[in-house]
């Protein structure tokens, strides 16, 4: 509910998260992730099984080309497991990534015709895309189990992982739900961003191969992707292996600033938001 | 400080128009790079004012209405108070729980039912969920839909759409209630019901309320007091009565070509033009304004331009209002079922003829509509105005005149029986 006394000056401007006011709009935040959950398998014929489709059929043919053809090596786990556990929170930055580009032009009805805040939009999409990142992860559980393989000591770590790849997919949903408004130019990026981000980011192989073949410069720059370090490091709190590099620091650092800077960057445009959208 | 609970003070919205604000990647970085050069934008900027300097401040329990013509700014100003876009000059204050209603049915979804509809509009609009639960009967009854409450909306006609949405902001409780022209949707039954409803609220409860409207019998009823944009500009504030006149004395002129005449629907078949035939000559117009003679003949031609190949049916129909809006007569052709055919792309000009034109003297509004009986193909209110002029028809030197004796001559004898 609107707060008891609103004052708006046009000479004065700063910066303010106004974390209160959006616990206050926490409703509007479950009822739009409901609604688009409620929506997005109406009239299927499959229903919530195309969330376990989706994946499953990814895992399948990354498992005939980097498992059977290719031979990745994966340091003794079965293949299905290793990809499995890197696509888990892969699959769930891809769909926020997705959702949230285009989420603000999608709600543009709303956004012109009342107030809340916007962030509510991006936000509530990356609680839509928590259901695919559930049902992944039961995939995992799921192959895990078929293939006998106990989780690694380092599992107590799996919730700091799990934070990071929510703040991952935030920041960059964020950037991208803001950017879109004013440039549409990001529309076409965001498919290219998540295909390429599928082989720029260790899936469907481990980090070190890619490594050992790069530059240092090019190291440096692989790390440069944000989800390069979570996700080696969500496969390394499960399955053990060698703990993510120092490089990997520099990644979790950058999902941090882009967050912050997303932030910031959306309060920006949120003012003109109903105006340019 | 005083006890107003809406104060604005000198409030702007400032709009660059002539080219995409901020469109694309591209524009944004020839015009950083062309500043780095030093070289000034080419392209070319105007600046347009939707909303200048307006200041004013309203009272605990108030009901004002806000009205102008198109492009006034009535639009913009609600949508800062409603904190949907920033003014660029300026500042308000309000003090209170607000709703704004720019529109019903806001967040509606084709695919949820009525049932989920109900819940997610009302969270938009600013309701908890507990509060709706609590009132969910309530804007059930009020609605009457209570039978299709399980079934998607999609299936729903755009009537039981609009009652519905409209159920849901109905029962918002906020303490001021900023409202756009929501009404001009739904069937008139429906809409007397929620004007009903707004007046209790705004005259029972004490809520103070914002209204935007072109219904002038609306304002009228609704409203304490007035306030008259005009290009951004608050023209005149006062009581609704004072507003209201200065409104449609302003809306005199200008209004005599239908084609470029603010309107409403689907636009398949568009007005065009209209004239007006009375003693076997053409009526002259000036500022918007025919003048005819009490008692005296008429014959209406309105022009129609088909926008669409079709060969479906029309029908036309002219209301006659008073200054303040009511709506006195209208003619049509639907009830009588005496419908035109569209012909393709050709204009279709359909002609109106009255024996004797019996209002009484004074000054009326018309509006028009055309539609094929489904669907409005058009609806232009406020199209022009009539002044019928006072006549000694009886041969007695003595005239009526609207404002004294009522809109209407019948055609009566008297006689002595005792």
């Amino acid at each position: 509910m609107p707060s008891h006394r609103i004052v708006v000056d046009a000479s004065k401007s700063r910066f303010s998260l106004n974390l209160r006011e959006l616990l206050d709009y926490k409703d509007l935040f479950l009822i739009l992730a409901y609604r688009d959950l409620r929506v997005r398998y109406a009239q299927t014929f499959l229903g919530l099984v195309w969330a376990f489709i989706q994946p499953a059929a990814t895992l399948l043919i990354f498992t005939v080309v980097f498992g059977r053809a290719v031979k990745v090596d994966t340091g003794g786990i079965p293949y299905p497991v290793f990809a499995i556990s890197g696509m888990t929170a892969w699959t769930y930055f891809a769909f926020v990534l997705n959702q949230s580009g285009n989420s603000i032009i999608g709600a543009q009805e709303m956004v012109k015709k009342i107030y809340f805040p916007r962030l509510v939009i991006p936000l509530s999409k990356a609680l839509v895309g928590f259901v695919d990142f559930v049902i992944a992860f039961c995939l995992l559980v799921l192959l895990m189990i078929i293939y006998r393989v106990s989780p690694s000591a380092n599992v107590f770590f799996l919730p700091v992982f799990v934070v990071l790849t929510i703040i991952s997919a935030l920041a960059a949903g964020i950037w991208l739900s803001a950017l879109t408004i004013r440039y549409r130019d990001f529309q076409h990026v965001v498919p290219f961003l998540v295909q390429f981000g599928l082989y720029a980011t260790p899936i469907a192989y481990p980090s070190e191969t890619i490594i050992s073949n790069l530059p240092r410069w090019g190291t440096v720059l692989y790390y440069f992707n944000p989800m390069a370090g979570v996700v080696e490091g969500f496969r390394w709190s499960i399955l053990g292996g060698a703990p993510p590099g120092q490089l990997a620091y520099l990644s979790f650092c950058i999902v941090i600033a882009l967050f912050i800077s997303g932030l910031i960057y959306f309060k920006r445009v949120e003012r003109i938001m109903a105006d340019i959208v | 400080m005083s006890d107003a609970v809406i104060t604005v003070g000198n409030l702007g919205k400032k709009f660059m128009i002539g080219h995409q604000p901020e469109g694309d990647l591209r524009g944004s970085f020839t015009s950083k790079f062309r500043r780095l050069l030093g070289r000034s934008d080419v392209r070319s900027q105007e600046e347009f004012w939707a909303l200048k300097d307006v200041s004013f401040e309203i009272e605990q329990g108030e009901a004002v209405g806000i009205i102008g013509r198109n492009g006034a700014g009535k639009s913009t100003l609600l949508k800062i108070l409603s904190r949907i876009t920033h003014p660029t000059t300026g500042y308000f204050e309000i003090n209170g729980r607000v709703s704004s209603l720019l529109e019903v049915g806001t967040g509606f979804h084709s695919e949820l039912t009525g049932r989920e509809n109900i819940y997610l509009n009302g969270t938009i609009l600013g309701m908890r969920r507990a509060e709706i639960k609590k009132k969910f009967n309530e804007i059930i009854d009020f609605s009457g839909v209570e039978k299709f409450l399980d079934t998607p909306v999609k299936h729903y006609s755009s009537g039981m759409k609009v009652r519905l949405a409209f159920s849901v902001a109905a029962h918002l409780e906020p303490e001021i209630l900023i409202i756009d022209e929501v009404l001009a949707v739904g069937d008139a039954e429906f809409q007397k019901r929620c004007l009903g409803k707004m007046d209790e609220v705004s005259k029972n409860e004490g809520r103070t309320v914002l209204f935007v409207s072109h219904n002038m019998g609306a304002v009228e009823n609704l409203c304490t007091r007035g306030i008259l944009l005009s290009a951004g500009e608050i023209e005149i504030a006062g009581s609704t009565q004072k507003v209201i006149q200065q409104y449609l004395e302003g809306t005199r002129e200008g209004i005599f070509d239908l084609a470029s005449l603010p309107s409403t629907g689907s636009k398949q078949l568009v007005f065009d033009s209209i004239e007006f035939l009375s003693e076997s000559r053409y009526l002259p117009f000036s500022n918007g304004q025919i003048q005819l003679s009490f008692l005296s003949d008429l014959e209406v031609r309105i022009r129609l331009r088909p926008l669409k190949n079709t060969k479906d049916k029309v029908y036309v129909a002219i209301t006659v209002k008073d200054m303040f809006g009511h709506k006195l007569i209208t003619l049509d052709n639907l009830y009588i079922d005496a419908p035109f055919y569209m012909n393709d792309d050709a204009f279709i000009t359909a002609s109106c003829c009255m024996d004797e034109v019996s209002v009484n003297p004074g000054v009326y509004v018309m509006d028009l509509w055309c539609s094929n009986g489904f669907e409005t193909y058009q609806k232009i209110e406020n199209a022009l105005q009539i002044e019928v002029l006072g006549r000694d028809a009886f041969g007695t030197g003595k005239v009526h005149h609207s404002s004294k004796h009522g809109f209407f001559y019948q055609k009566h004898k008297w006689k002595q029986i005792h």
